[in-house]
């Protein structure tokens, strides 16, 4: 049996030129239908994610020493992390998921609408659609479980945005001068990783990206305290009644 | 037949049967969406309608919780020295000879425990609302979600205990919730103040 | 392009000047970041911080229309420092050449050249001719120091163009012109190459064909044509562009870029003799001076056996431009406009959009009979008699619409930028009505045929004597179902006899009646050969009785690595991927760089067949087998010129032997700060000194339109929309028309991003959502500040159907084209912007 590996994207920045044929592609591939927009002064639209766009470029604008502008152009969309805050939170099984190559993807039919993985995100990425249910990035998982390219990848014309195995694409990401790249290691190691010349926030992405303190503190502490506390308070009670027995009457003077 | 003294109204039992039950049902739910029992679809048909008896199950709780004011809150929260007594010598639980100070209608203990209950459940119950309609408000839905499990886990030590004190602890308070009387000798030993005060 | 898409990864330094690639032409950035990961520079000089200077190494901001003084600026600094490769301009161009003394120059002429007549606007380029010697060859002086040689008239002609006077022209900052000189002079070094890419951005001004030509005397001073990595590549806007322009689209040639025959030239004899490029220097190839070859050939192609030759091969068929005609695109909305025309055929275009001047060809459109759309969609053009603002009672042009099949429903070849013939098979059949161009043809063909048959006309011999043996046929002699295939074998020419080289005892076979012709090579002269389309023979051809396809193939080997894949369909000329690449080589046949060889002369090559040495060349196909141009029997590299030189010199342009600056017919400046000649003195006025329609009209240096503006496209949108407006995918990215102007005009006019704003020029006005931007910057320009703002042409009023999208830029472009192709200048022309 072959061993599945971790897939990644890579998002380079550097490699965008902002044509947006990822948008396009991806709205293609998992027919989602376009939300009515006007033009707000900028290129840069739908002016967020939205329950019927998975990934779009952000245009962002940082001042430069040699040139009016140095204008950024980088994908936004889920980052598929190896401890995914959504997936923990969740309560559905099954809802939000794990496949074999580590995307985070999410069944539909099992979302029940709570929300819960919007404030386990870090990032800020689930959207809820009109049926209110779950709405993301999902890597193209249906592509990729039958061996195809995620439809971003597959269309990028300049490599913005590759895709393989996560290794193999890390190796090459640090032949390539990148000595660590961005979701390397962050919560677990994110599965869509950023090759970055600068400070990750000047491409607006939070320097140490975590699982909300709350949600982890949840996860390792009161879940457990919840059975812990049940079976503890149930034990403790036998053994009172072990030790000590029912109070009788002829005691209680 | 010995005589019997009421210690529970009709209501009363009403309630506390009403918020047994929905906190059984809320405590299954809610251990399921904690564990992503996926059996449960067995029991409930789905996640999704788990979820919406979850969330009604817990109006319920909320309004026993609510009508459970009346009953107790007064009482709880006058505190005696009788009480602390009784505190200090932990209801004479752990030992066989200990004496206690003649109590009212709640001990120290039953006291305590509504006051817990009361807040416990009060919070679990109010987070709960939030999360069920403030979705996707991200900084309320995280503090929600620790208050909902800090209370819930407060309350899976807290319940089993009411429940062993009430049963195999204390035979014969079992019936309270089934008749709303117990006899009066009974009643005589474990709330002489009471017992005292209704003029036995 | 002279090179090919792939080929930009080859380069060493890449300027692109007069394109936006990243928006317009996506995929050809991933070549261009492909050859930055190895090192190479990327400059862009834009008047706007575009998508693509977003990834250069150097931008240069320059005010639209004054590309020549910033071009002629590198010139200059190229020669003062030296940094030309010298070898190169010796050998292969004509800088050495001796030009006739009494040649003078703007320098000395206020702005013009020799031999300029005012009244009809024209020169007479007696003077723009060389010194000839007594074999009637061009005089030379290889050391370059004759005076009255290109290179020294050449240097005379730009020390004009000083750095202060270009800055202050362009607008660009002085030591930004500084650092794109010599980051693009560094290629003159023979192991350094540099491309220019260029679109619309060059082409659509007045002074559109000197752009280019002053980027190719850049190209050849530095020894970049025929680099791999080097050379002048135009990015075509449209997949197709390329093969269309190669089978005849303009008016003013045939397929093949054979000239299109005037009324004077009465018959083959006379076009032979008045079109065929001659040459008397026995090492020039002068490829031209097969003209007899292709001319005869594509007749018998078109006429089949009705050519003969008796009756001149049917030349008398050839439809015939009046002496002086020009039929371009402003011409022929022009001539519609006056109602000279009475039918339209707006086949796969939506002139009501992408026009220059579009209220005018709005007009135009009313005073015609009738009108054939030919389209996926119906679009503004389909539909001008319901615009906003009409009204249809008014309005008598019958509309027909006739739906076409799009690109993926049909079979059939499309030639890319790369000249690169690729076939492509069906992937679904066409939707609906809907009918591929060529059966929409077919229709018309038999139908017209048959009118003519039964009704009769005054000239029906074109018609009626057309070969149309594209499929099987029915009871009426009508072709059922158009067979491609048999379309691009009519194209790459059948030998319609057995043909011999007699040259050679016993004589060699060359082709065998009634097969596939080899390549251009065996075409004839004497009707034995016949080729639809010279420059495509070998593209669908028979080898040892098989017939191939070639442009179907698609193998994937690159055996230079410099990325040719010969073996990938197919390129014109016979599967030449890099054109010119005689001159990157030395003169002995040896590459200029050995790392990135294109050819190279093998004295010991061995005949595949025979194993006999046979000395020739390897790598990509050579410019004609011809030995290096040092050997006895050897060649000059530009062999389609018939000096056989790159022409540093161009005495064929209307409007000058060397690339000078004007200003675009409208600009901010009083004057032109080079000479006293304003705008370029060749081009065609529509409107002079008050004569001429009011649609026509312009406005120069006039403070109601004190803006500079350019129109551009968008990577959202397909030319003026038609595909992509009908695609809410693009429409929720690019929703609307708007307007990019700078930070500081906006608080000059209190304009906010994101809201409504009026533009408005000489002839029309367009809303626009105002995208206040630091992408643009005002100009210094002549010591004050003039700005600039930008605006896509690719919305319509007609759909998005609410009307949200707004209309095309081109309803503010003017009526005027470049002196020699009479492309319309859209790209710099001025207006107002206010708030709406």
């Amino acid at each position: 049996m072959s061993t599945t590996k971790r897939k990644s994207l890579i998002i380079s920045p550097e490699l965008c030129i902002g044509c947006r044929g990822c948008q396009t592609a991806c709205k293609e591939w998992n027919q989602l239908s376009a939300t009515k927009t006007t033009n707000k002064g900028t290129i840069e639209n739908p002016p967020d994610l939205t329950p019927n766009l998975f990934n779009r470029i952000r245009y962002l604008e940082v001042p430069s020493e040699t040139n009016p502008v140095r204008w950024l152009f980088v994908s936004q969309r889920c980052m598929h992390c190896d401890d995914a805050g959504c997936m923990k939170i969740c309560p559905a099984p099954g809802a939000i998921y794990k496949t074999k190559e580590g995307i985070v993807a999410y069944d539909k039919e099992k979302c029940i609408g709570c929300k819960l993985c919007v404030a386990g995100c870090p990032f800020n990425i689930p959207r809820y659609d009109e049926k209110n249910k779950i709405s993301k990035c999902h890597l193209c998982s249906d592509r990729v479980a039958e061996g195809l390219v995620p439809a971003c990848a597959k269309t990028c014309p300049t490599g913005a945005i590759s895709y393989g195995d996560r290794d193999d694409m890390l190796a090459k990401a640090h032949a390539a001068g990148y000595q660590k790249l961005y979701g390397q290691a962050d919560l677990g190691g994110l599965g869509t990783l950023y090759a970055f010349k600068d400070a990750p926030k000047v491409y607006g992405m939070d320097e140490n990206p975590a699982i909300p303190e709350s949600v982890v503190f949840w996860h390792k502490v009161l879940k457990p305290l919840a059975y812990w506390g049940l079976g503890g308070a149930v034990a403790a009670s036998l053994l009172h009644y072990v030790a000590f027995g029912p109070k009788k009457d002829e005691e209680v003077k | 037949m010995s005589d019997m003294v009421r210690k529970a109204n009709a209501f009363e039992i009403l309630n506390h049967w009403v918020m047994a039950i929905s906190f059984f049902i809320l405590t299954i739910t809610g251990f399921a969406f904690l564990f992503k029992l996926e059996q449960m679809n067995a029991v409930f048909g789905s996640f999704h309608q788990m979820r919406t008896i979850h969330n009604w199950t817990g109006v319920v709780f909320s309004a026993s919780l609510f009508f459970s004011l009346f009953s107790y809150l007064i009482e709880a929260l006058i505190f005696t020295g009788e009480d602390a007594v009784w505190l200090i010598k932990a209801g004479g639980y752990f030992s066989k000879k200990m004496k206690l100070p003649a109590q009212g209608r709640l001990n120290a203990g039953q006291k305590g425990y509504y006051l817990l209950l009361l807040l416990t459940g009060g919070a679990i119950a109010a987070s709960g609302f939030v999360i069920w309609l403030m979705p996707g408000v991200k900084k309320w839905i995280l503090i929600s979600h620790l208050a909902h499990n800090i209370s819930f886990d407060l309350l899976m030590l807290a319940v089993p205990s009411h429940i062993y004190l009430a049963t195999l602890a204390n035979p014969g308070t079992f019936r309270i919730m089934v008749y709303g009387t117990v006899p009066l000798e009974w009643a005589r030993k474990r709330h002489a103040r009471w017992v005292q005060k209704m003029g036995f | 392009m002279t090179n090919n898409w792939i080929d930009i990864k080859n380069s060493d330094v890449i300027l692109v000047m007069g394109a936006n690639p990243a928006e317009n032409h996506p995929i050809s950035m991933k070549w261009v970041l492909r050859a930055k990961e190895k090192g190479a520079k990327l400059i862009v000089v834009d008047p706007r911080f575009t998508r693509t200077a977003a990834k250069a190494d150097i931008y240069a901001p320059m005010r639209s229309g004054t590309d020549i003084a910033f071009l002629g600026g590198m010139i200059k600094y190229i020669l003062d420092n030296h940094l030309y490769f010298k070898d190169y301009v010796v050998n292969y161009t004509n800088a050495p050449f001796l030009v006739n003394p009494d040649f003078k120059g703007p320098g000395e002429l206020k702005g013009l050249f020799s031999g300029y007549d005012e009244k009809t606007r024209k020169y007479d380029k007696k003077t723009w001719s060389y010194q000839m010697d007594e074999k009637g060859i061009p005089k030379k002086d290889p050391s370059l120091k004759d005076p009255s040689c290109v290179f020294q008239l050449l240097k005379k002609h730009y020390s004009r163009y000083k750095l202060d006077t270009v800055s202050s022209i362009t607008g660009t900052p002085k030591e930004k012109l500084l650092e794109v000189y010599k980051t693009y002079a560094s290629t003159g070094k023979p192991n350094r190459a540099g491309t220019e890419l260029y679109a619309m951005g060059w082409t659509q001004h007045t002074v559109g064909t000197q752009n280019i030509r002053a980027m190719s005397v850049i190209q050849l001073l530095l020894g970049n044509m025929g680099m791999a990595g080097g050379g002048i590549n135009a990015l075509r806007g449209e997949s197709n562009v390329q093969g269309s322009t190669d089978h005849g689209l303009l008016f003013h040639i045939l397929p093949g870029y054979l000239p299109a025959p005037t009324a004077s030239v009465v018959d083959l004899k006379t076009y032979i003799e008045k079109l065929t490029p001659k040459t008397k220097d026995p090492k020039s190839v002068n490829w031209w001076g097969n003209r007899p070859k292709y001319i005869t050939s594509y007749l018998k192609a078109i006429y089949g056996n009705n050519a003969t030759k008796d009756n001149d091969f049917g030349y008398a068929w050839l439809p015939k431009l009046d002496e002086g005609m020009n039929a371009s695109w402003l011409m022929l909305f022009d001539q519609m406009f006056k109602g000279k025309l009475e039918g339209f055929f707006a086949w796969g275009q939506n002139p009501a959009c992408s026009g220059a001047n579009a209220g005018k060809v709005r007009k135009a459109l009313a005073k015609l009979k009738w009108m054939v759309n030919v389209n996926l969609f119906d679009n503004e053009t389909g539909s001008f008699w319901r615009a906003p603002g009409t009204n249809p009672a008014e309005i008598q042009t019958e509309v027909f619409m006739l739906p076409a099949a799009s690109s993926v429903e049909k079979e059939g070849s499309i030639t890319n930028s790369s000249r690169l013939a690729q076939w492509r098979t069906r992937a679904i059949p066409p939707i609906g009505e809907s009918k591929p161009d060529s059966e929409i043809m077919n229709e018309l063909y038999f139908r017209v045929k048959k009118l003519y048959k039964t009704k009769g006309s005054k000239f029906t011999a074109p018609i009626m004597n057309l070969t149309w043996n594209y499929g099987e046929k029915d009871k009426e002699g009508k072709i059922k179902a158009v067979d491609v295939h048999r379309i691009a074998k009519e194209i790459n020419g059948y030998y319609l006899e057995d043909l011999f080289d007699n040259k050679v005892t016993p004589p060699k076979q060359l082709g065998k009646k009634g097969e596939l012709c080899a390549s251009f090579v065996t075409l004839q002269a004497d009707g034995t050969t016949s080729c639809g389309n010279w420059i495509y023979s070998q593209s669908y051809t028979q080898k040892e009785d098989k017939v191939i396809n070639m442009m179907a193939r698609r193998k994937k080997t690159d055996t230079t690595g410099l990325g040719l894949y010969p073996e990938w369909a197919w390129a014109w000329p016979v599967n030449r991927r890099i054109i010119y690449n005689r001159a990157s080589v030395d003169p002995q046949g040896r590459p200029w760089d050995p790392k990135r060889a294109v050819i190279k002369w093998n004295p010991n090559k061995l005949d595949p067949k025979t194993k006999k040495p046979a000395p020739g060349w390897d790598g990509d196909v050579p410019d004609g087998p011809a030995p290096p141009m040092a050997d006895e029997k050897g060649k000059y590299p530009f062999i389609m010129r018939a000096d056989g030189m790159g022409a540093i010199f161009g005495p064929g342009l209307a409007d000058g032997p060397l690339p000078e600056h004007y200003e675009a017919l409208e600009c901010p400046l009083q004057e032109n700060i080079m000479s006293k000649q304003r705008i370029n003195p060749t081009i065609k006025l529509f409107y002079d000194k008050g004569k001429g329609s009011p649609e026509d009209i312009f406005i120069s240096c006039d403070i109601r339109f004190p803006f500079v503006a350019t129109t551009y496209r968008v990577s959202e949108h397909w030319q003026t929309g038609v595909l992509t407006r009908h695609q809410p995918w693009q429409l929720e990215m690019m929703p609307q028309q708007f307007v990019e102007i700078s930070e500081e005009l906006a608080k000059e006019k209190g304009i906010k991003s994101g809201e409504k704003v009026k533009v408005k020029s000489a002839r029309g006005e367009v809303w626009a959502i105002a995208m206040v931007t630091k992408r643009f910057k005002p100009f210094k320009v002549a010591g004050s500040t003039v700005h600039q703002v930008g605006l896509p042409w690719c919305f319509g009023w007609q759909y998005p159907e609410d009307g949200s999208g707004g209309d095309s830029a081109n309803l503010l472009t003017p009526t005027i084209g470049d002196a020699n192709t009479m492309i319309p200048e859209t790209k710099a022309f001025m207006v107002n912007v206010e708030k709406a």
